[in-house]
């Protein structure tokens, strides 16, 4: 078997060499170990041994500068069939022949070089973490305020509270960013002279997460089923709940009553008490409802755990609490965490009915707008009946039409008739 | 393992047995030349082609429990002393089954269970820990003896003057092997050394000291045999100056060009330990060729078991720094 | 409880390790008849002997070099180098071979090495008599450094450094030697890496080490006076570091002062800032102050020496300076 002699890299560093001449002709008897052909490197002129013993076969390079790893001569028997390697004379336009190419001990080993990108990437991996977006919390319970030493200079010199700030900094500091945009929010809209530029505001990390959840959402097919409840018994209910809260305690709202009937309903759909798992749909055993809440520049969805186990007057006060500390930046992780079903309430601006987005993976979310007094069709005759629409969004590949009808269907019927929920 | 002292002239079969030692670490160091050359094998490589009669002869006349520090040309010590093939071409490649398990490379060559305390990048810098460990071995009371090998470059550096003064003020059981081939680097001993008999740098320090042609593997095995039992006895340490040839460069991959043209050839003609081992055996050829085929079959299944090692993880840079 | 110096307190944790262990013995330039230069080895070479209480030429290299072969043996020597000036001449043993062996050999060799030294100026030794080089040895990986600063700690842990498995450098303070305490009867190892917290306070942490210990307590005792309460912490072990205990500190009074003997630059106290500056960053009320020596080598004349050379009065300045700063 016929030995392709290529141009060895000799030092470190070297990427080509120029053939001066060869010590032997084709056809001549070549011993390994024997000087073969003469090398230059820019710096030295030297000998190069032959690698292998036999006749030489071919010179395919007889002169000139060769990169390093090319083919240049092949030894074998003697009649042996070669076929003419890649025999370049020609420099490659790559080749540089300006480098300086100094003789060096040692070699990078270039066959080396994958493992020095894994070594150096496991360098950098350990300090790039890609931290988890924590709910922003200014203030701690040892009263200090997280901001950096800018932050605070310039909330000195401006005389902004470090206190009323919300942080975008590492960990949820407060830095001097945050500051100058709160030095820069006017309390009242001016009309500006409209010079027609387009002002950009960059995502907060809570809109950044907001955005990606909403896009997840998105992806899941869904449908949609409204139903309209009479909300005369709820209203009744609700005024006799706040007759009987103390002074100072939590007053059941519409919403809360909402919570509360809609995790009984749950628990005789548990379909709908479900959420979406690839593979599977996990059916709940617990009706831990999200609550949306608006916050400045977003929405957070903290959970009231085991709805239907709990009565509507700790319902309100639990979720009085988490309203509170979700407005003021207090959540914990496990506060967002495993709901079960959400219920968003727009009916506070006055809209009337609206669709909410999935909150994945959760199976339904029920959208409701305002109690209204709207003018109905009782036994052919117009009445006035204080009226709320509902609307159901589902998760199609957990969910079906019926299934979720009849869900709404309970709610409805346990707003018009609460005695039907026990 | 008891070892029968040996007086006198070794026997054919020891002889035998040096020799394929000795092709096996000629076989292996060419080998590391191709395979540097391939671009396979990072770092620095000095490789011992020509003074492998004096690795062979010294390590084979030692006795379990002693130790060596060797040099940046430690392959033919490492061999010498025990090591397999395999372990060391697998630290040559960086692996975790290499004598180092990847963390020393062709310089911090360690086989502590076979007596090898490693091998040095620094000049000299194995010395104080021979002159230490025969120390040890003194105060203990144990019939072992501290080795340790340098070359003629490095009899000009403070650590080996230190090394030496200590070791023969202390009388320990330690061997000094000068391995004197003429060349530090690319100087030659004209340009570094104001002697030319580097013995008599151990009798400056009342040392006792033997020059031995280090070419002829029987006469180093000789008189390591007298100058171990002189340190055994208790009458201190012995500087062995081996007068030995590079027939190779520096570095693997030195071309050399501080040499007169012709020296190395003509070297090779005539001072290559092995063609003088095997024209006094006086083997056949087919019996050399057969020798030689089972010394490359030993070196190929070295860089295949290499190859096929384990890679440590990145993270284990972090691990073996404290005990 | 004995009252012991600093002095006598080295050599009896020297001594009784030395007698109960027989692979513990000590080698350096002097330490023999004439019991060392500063007098820590007196009598030793009586109870021991001499192959046990070894004189060595002036050969820093070998010495050094000599006891990491003999501890990767399995003995463990305590090296005395003289100075620690001279350890510039052990460096490459001590950072080439001692530091790296365990790493080298992929984890087959230990060296159990304690080397002893002392520095420090205020007796007009000169420039080459009187450095303070820990933050040189605190920078290589394999070492573990020690400098204790009270005849207890001395005494604790240098036991403990004796019976670590690593390479350890033991530094000691010339003027230290001398300053008495009542020790425990017995001799109660301290382990490395852990601090202590010599004064309490809520105002400033004082980190301090070797002579600028007392110093600091010194400080610390005006500072009292002018109503600042002081928190003076030594670590005691520079490698490893007890960044815990600092840092805990400093999350409690706010503000931070490094101080050690040694030049300001480049020196320990920049580590401990660097550290404390990241792990208490929310925490600091004030920009984190340095002392240490000015950047010179030590002049002769005590007038400038004294000027280089840190003082409590700086130590004062350093505490005021954080606390007029705050929030």
């Amino acid at each position: 078997m016929a030995t392709e002699i290529k141009l060895p890299r000799l030092g470190q560093g070297m990427e080509a060499g120029t053939i001066v001449r060869w010590l032997k002709s084709e056809g001549e008897q070549v011993e390994k170990g024997e000087p073969l052909y003469e090398l230059d490197t820019d710096k030295v002129t030297q000998e190069v041994e032959a690698d292998a013993s036999g006749v030489l076969l071919k010179i395919a390079v007889s002169e000139g500068e060769v990169p390093v790893g090319r083919t240049i001569a092949v030894i074998g028997e003697e009649g042996e069939q070669v076929s003419a390697p890649e025999a370049e004379t020609e420099v490659d336009g790559a080749v540089t022949e300006a480098d300086e190419q100094p003789q060096e001990e040692g070699s990078r080993a270039p066959a080396r070089d994958e493992d020095r990108a894994r070594g150096k990437q496991a360098s950098t991996n350990g300090s790039e973490q890609v931290t988890e977006i924590k709910t922003p919390e200014p203030a701690r319970a040892d009263g200090r305020v997280r901001a950096s030493p800018l932050a605070r200079r310039i909330a000195r010199e401006r005389g902004i509270d470090l206190g009323s700030l919300r942080g975008t900094g590492p960990e949820g500091r407060i830095v001097a960013e945050d500051v100058d945009r709160a030095a820069t929010a006017p309390a009242v809209v001016t009309v500006a002279d409209r010079t027609g530029e387009v002002e950009r505001v960059p995502l907060t990390s809570l809109r950044k997460t907001i955005a990606r959840r909403m896009t997840e959402a998105w992806q899941a097919p869904a449908f949609q089923i409204s139903m309209s409840a009479d909300m005369t018994r709820a209203v009744e209910l609700r005024s006799r709940l706040v007759e009987r809260v103390k002074e100072g305690g939590a007053r059941p709202s519409y919403n809360d009553i909402l919570i509360k009937v809609c995790a009984a309903a749950l628990m005789r759909h548990r379909d709908v008490n479900a959420r979406f798992a690839d593979d599977a749909v996990e059916l709940l055993p617990s009706a831990d409802i999200g609550i949306a809440v608006a916050v400045p520049n977003g929405l957070i969805v903290p959970v009231v755990r085991a709805c239907e186990v709990k009565p509507i007057e700790q319902i309100a006060v639990e979720a009085r609490e988490l309203v509170t500390r979700t407005r003021e930046g207090k959540l914990r992780q496990e506060d967002l965490e495993g709901g079960s079903f959400t219920i968003s309430n727009l009916g506070m601006y006055g809209v009337e009915q609206f669709t909410a987005v999935l909150n994945p993976p959760q199976a339904a979310i029920l959208a409701v707008g305002a109690l209204d007094e709207r003018a109905v069709v009782e036994n052919g005759q117009v009445a006035i009946r204080p009226t709320m629409t509902m609307t159901l969004t589902c998760d199609h590949r957990s969910l079906d039409g019926a299934t979720a009808s009849e869900f709404l269907r309970t709610v409805k019927d346990f707003l018009e008739e609460p005695g039907l929920a026990l | 393992m008891a070892k029968v002292e040996k007086r006198g002239a070794l026997s054919e079969d020891t002889l035998r047995d040096f020799f394929r030692e000795m092709l096996l670490i000629r076989r292996f160091e060419e080998k590391v030349e191709e395979r540097f050359r391939a671009g396979e094998l990072p770092g620095f490589l000095h490789v011992a082609i020509g003074q492998e009669a004096v690795a062979v002869g010294v390590c084979r006349a030692l006795e379990e429990g002693d130790v060596i520090a060797s040099t940046h040309r430690a392959h033919g010590h490492t061999l010498a002393k025990g090591t397999h093939p395999n372990e060391l071409m697998a630290e040559l490649y960086g692996k975790l089954e290499g004598c180092s398990h990847g963390y020393g490379g062709s310089m911090h060559l360690y086989d502590v269970e076979r007596g090898n305390m490693g091998a040095n990048a620094v000049v000299g810098g194995g010395l104080p820990a021979v002159t230490g460990a025969a120390l040890a071995f003194k105060l203990r009371d144990e019939p072992r003896v501290a080795v340790a090998f340098f070359g003629d470059g490095a009899t000009n550096i403070g650590t080996v003057h230190e090394s030496l003064n200590l070791a023969q003020l202390w009388r320990v059981p330690a061997l000094f092997v000068c391995e004197d081939n003429g060349w530090a680097e690319s100087t030659p001993a004209s340009q570094q050394l104001p002697i030319e008999d580097l013995s008599k740098r151990a009798e400056a320090y009342g040392m006792r000291a033997v020059t031995v042609d280090g070419q002829d593997v029987e006469e180093v095995h000789r008189a390591t045999i007298e100058a171990l039992a002189h340190a055994r006895e208790g009458h201190g340490p012995v500087f062995l100056h081996v007068r030995t040839y590079r027939l190779t460069g520096h570095y693997v991959g030195d071309p050399q060009v501080y040499r007169p043209k012709d020296e190395l050839p003509r070297l090779r003609e005539t001072e290559d330990p092995i063609t003088k081992l095997r024209d006094r055996l006086g083997f056949a050829d087919e019996e050399f060729e057969q020798m030689d085929r089972e010394a490359h079959e030993l070196v190929e299944a070295s860089v295949e078991f290499a190859k096929a090692g384990t890679d440590p993880k990145p993270e284990d840079a972090l691990k073996n720094l404290y005990a | 409880m004995p009252e012991l110096s600093y002095r006598e307190a080295v050599r009896d944790a020297l001594s009784r390790a030395m007698r109960q262990d027989e692979n513990v013995f000590i080698m350096g330039e002097d330490i023999a008849e004439m019991g060392g230069s500063m007098g820590v080895t007196q009598g030793m070479l009586d109870e021991f002997g001499p192959e046990r209480v070894r004189n060595t030429p002036i050969s820093e290299m070998a010495l050094v070099g000599t006891a990491i072969g003999a501890a990767m043996q399995g003995m463990r020597p305590v090296a005395e180098v003289m100075y620690e000036d001279f350890l510039t001449l052990a460096a490459e043993q001590i950072v080439n071979q001692a530091a790296k062996h365990r790493y080298m050999s992929g984890g087959q060799l230990k060296v159990p090495l304690t080397v002893r030294t002392q520095g420090g100026a205020g007796w007009s030794p000169g420039a080459q008599h009187a450095q303070q080089l820990e933050a040189w040895f605190a920078h290589i990986p394999g070492l573990k450094v020690v400098f204790a600063s009270t005849p207890t700690d001395v005494r604790g842990l240098l036991w403990s450094a004796i019976y670590d498995d690593n390479p350890v450098i033991f530094f000691e303070h010339r003027t230290l030697y001398g300053l008495k305490e009542d020790v425990p009867d017995e001799l109660e190892p301290i382990e490395l890496g852990k601090a202590r917290v010599h004064r309490q306070g809520n105002d400033v942490t004082v980190v301090a080490i070797g002579r600028l210990v007392h110093e600091a307590l010194g400080a610390a005792e005006q500072a009292e006076a002018a109503g600042i309460s002081v928190e003076v912490i030594d670590p005691r072990t520079l490698l490893p570091l007890d960044e815990q205990a600092i840092v805990d500190s400093v999350k409690k009074t706010n503000r931070c002062v490094v101080a050690h003997e040694a030049v300001t630059r480049m020196g320990f106290g920049a580590e401990i800032a660097a550290v404390v500056q990241h792990e208490a960053f929310d925490y600091l009320d004030a920009p984190i102050e340095r002392v240490g020596a000015k950047f010179t080598p030590l002049p002769f004349a005590p007038v400038m020496e004294e000027y280089v050379v840190p003082h409590a009065a700086d130590v004062l300045a350093a505490i005021k300076q954080t606390v007029a700063r705050g929030d």
